[in-house]
């Protein structure tokens, strides 16, 4: 049976008479890289916050390793290492200094925090900024000092809100590859995106919520099979398409021709798409070209929720 | 060393770190604080020198000099307001409190650390002070008064920022901090004996105003160093130099323990305005 790193049991956090959090209750598994997904003002990162002890549950109870948030909150900070989703420093701040401090914070002593700062800051390219002032920095760049911090502490649980937004692509993927390491070391990883891609890329489960509630749970492949016929058996095809052949797809799932185009929407595509080459096959019909195509996970948040994810 | 004493002294460094940040800003501020000395105050000490310092038995450009530390020495206390109000804006707050250390720590850590920047920040303005009063009065000013003004000047700053930190986070917003502050600030100083000595504010037949002036912690910092330098200025501040420290550190440890209570019992981020 797999140990519960972080356990979130009926959460709610209201903010006045907003309700950020509502009755959430989910388990993340240790070592695991789970994904907290949702839009913006969805309660990610009150939940986020929460677990790091920075906000106390309105009701509720959340356990880091066992120990309560809300009575064992000093014990809770020791496990848990959080890069926030704005970085946090005043524009006057230098990386190195803050790095540094963190550091000490974090149990380092003198010489050796400045081995492991310098060690993070040459991991994410940031030794070169160490002393601009942090308005003289990029986004992207802000962020990587965020992503130190957590590099730094390597605590039990890292707590990493968007950590790629605003960074550029060939960062992210490193960042990824970063944040993967950290798994490795033996970390639990949890992380808030909006961005699908990143969660397909870096998440092993996936949470999906919404207006401060659970949506969906699970692994990424079980999200995707959770949706009816979500998967598109593409077909393209020469021949002519009898009734009788279109009526036996139709068993599969909704069928769709454009030209010489077939499209049949079924569930787990993987295991259907022999059967319908096959069928095809019968009617005289030659398939040039067969692909299937799983829902994105933004399929799945727009299926769940009747929302998108991003703006558009 | 302990544990709590090693995070304390650590969680002091983040407002120390910054101090070298500053530099601009106190060299400013040190080019001002000379031109006050050397320029606005031998203008004031002049026109009430005869009546003033005959009343009170310190001349009163010193009793100026050390008024005007005390008050430079209060707003820098009131400025950290500010900045942990920018703080809270800016989510700082929020690092802050998931960090691991115990929240007593980090309250007294902050609180000792922003006190101790606002003293270091105006130290070269006591050292200057110190330095025109020992130059005209060597007898007034020793190594001992030196370091005895510092711990005193710890113990205000302690009390000063202790206070500011409990407002800021009470009212949790920017807009009512600096309306408050300035307020506070605008308030303190004139009711106090930082530019009027006592007997004069009694003579001016004011009674709430002169209570207020000898109640005021500003009044007792500024009075503190005047006995510290002239003890025979003891007299015209009606109070010892021992009460004086005593209600200097008392107040320092009482608004440093209510600190202390509010970032354990009720502090979290969010609901900034």
């Amino acid at each position: 049976m797999k140990s519960k790193a972080v356990e979130v049991v009926n959460l709610t956090k209201k903010f006045g008479s907003f309700v950020a959090v509502d009755n959430l209750s989910l388990e993340v598994y240790e070592n695991e890289i789970f994904g907290l997904l949702g839009p913006n003002g969805s309660g990610k990162t009150t939940t986020l916050l929460t677990i790091a002890t920075v906000y106390k549950p309105t009701s509720g109870e959340v356990y880091v390793f066992g120990h309560s948030v809300t009575r064992e909150d000093y014990i809770v900070r020791g496990l848990v290492g959080i890069a926030f989703q704005d970085p946090k420093a005043m524009w006057i701040d230098k990386p190195y200094d803050l790095l540094l401090w963190h550091a000490k914070v974090v149990g380092y002593s003198g010489n050796e925090a400045k081995r492991v700062v310098r060690e993070v800051m040459e991991l994410l390219d940031l030794w070169e900024h160490r002393n601009k002032y942090f308005y003289q920095l990029s986004g992207g760049t802000r962020k990587k000092v965020e992503l130190a911090k957590v590099l730094i502490q390597r605590p039990r649980v890292a707590i990493l809100d968007e950590p790629t937004a605003q960074v550029d692509v060939l960062s992210k993927h490193a960042l990824w590859d970063v944040i993967k390491e950290m798994r490795k070391q033996g970390s639990t990883v949890i992380i808030a995106t909006n961005d699908m891609f990143e969660a397909e890329r870096v998440c092993e489960r996936v949470a999906i919520v919404h207006k401060g509630k659970l949506r969906a749970l699970g692994t990424i492949e079980e999200l995707k099979d959770s949706i009816p016929r979500g998967d598109v058996v593409e077909v393209e095809y020469e021949g002519v398409l009898s009734s009788s052949i279109i009526e036996k797809l139709r068993e599969y799932g909704k069928v769709k021709v454009a030209g010489s185009t077939l499209r049949i929407y079924v569930e787990k595509g993987e295991e259907k798409v022999l059967e319908i080459v096959d069928a095809l096959k019968l009617s005289g019909i030659r398939t040039k070209k067969v692909s299937v195509k799983e829902p994105t996970l933004d399929d799945v948040f727009t299926y769940i929720t009747g929302a998108k994810l991003r703006e558009e | 060393m302990g544990s709590a004493l090693r995070d304390v002294l650590i969680v002091m460094q983040w407002d120390l770190m910054k101090l070298k940040n500053q530099k601009i800003f106190l060299a400013m501020r040190v080019t001002w604080f000379v031109i006050q000395v050397l320029v606005f105050a031998r203008a004031v000490s002049y026109i009430v020198k005869r009546a003033v310092s005959e009343l009170i038995g310190v001349d009163y450009y010193y009793f100026y000099l050390l008024g005007v530390y005390a008050s430079l020495l209060y707003s820098t206390g009131i400025s950290r307001g500010y900045i942990v109000a920018e703080e809270f804006d800016d989510g700082i707050v929020e690092y802050h409190l998931s960090l691991p250390v115990k929240r007593g720590v980090l309250a007294v850590g902050r609180v000792l650390g922003s006190a101790l920047s606002a003293v270091l920040f105006t130290l070269p303005m006591m050292l200057f002070v110190m330095l025109i009063v020992g130059l005209e009065s060597p007898s007034s000013i020793s190594v001992s008064t030196v370091l005895v003004s510092i711990l005193a000047a710890v113990l205000f700053s302690v009390s000063i920022v202790g206070f500011v930190v409990l407002v800021v986070m009470g009212v949790r917003s920017t807009d009512l901090t600096d309306i408050l502050m300035g307020a506070v600030d605008a308030v303190l100083i004139r009711l106090s004996t930082v530019f009027y000595p006592l007997p004069i504010i009694e003579a001016s037949g004011i009674a709430p105003y002169y209570v207020a002036a000898a109640l005021n912690p500003i009044s007792h910092f500024a009075d503190f160093l005047r006995i510290l330098v002239f003890p025979e200025y003891e007299l015209v501040a009606k109070h010892g130099v021992l009460p004086t420290l005593l209600y200097i550190a008392g107040l320092a440890a009482g608004l440093l323990i209510l600190a202390l209570e509010y970032y354990e019992k009720k502090l979290e981020a969010g609901g900034w305005k």
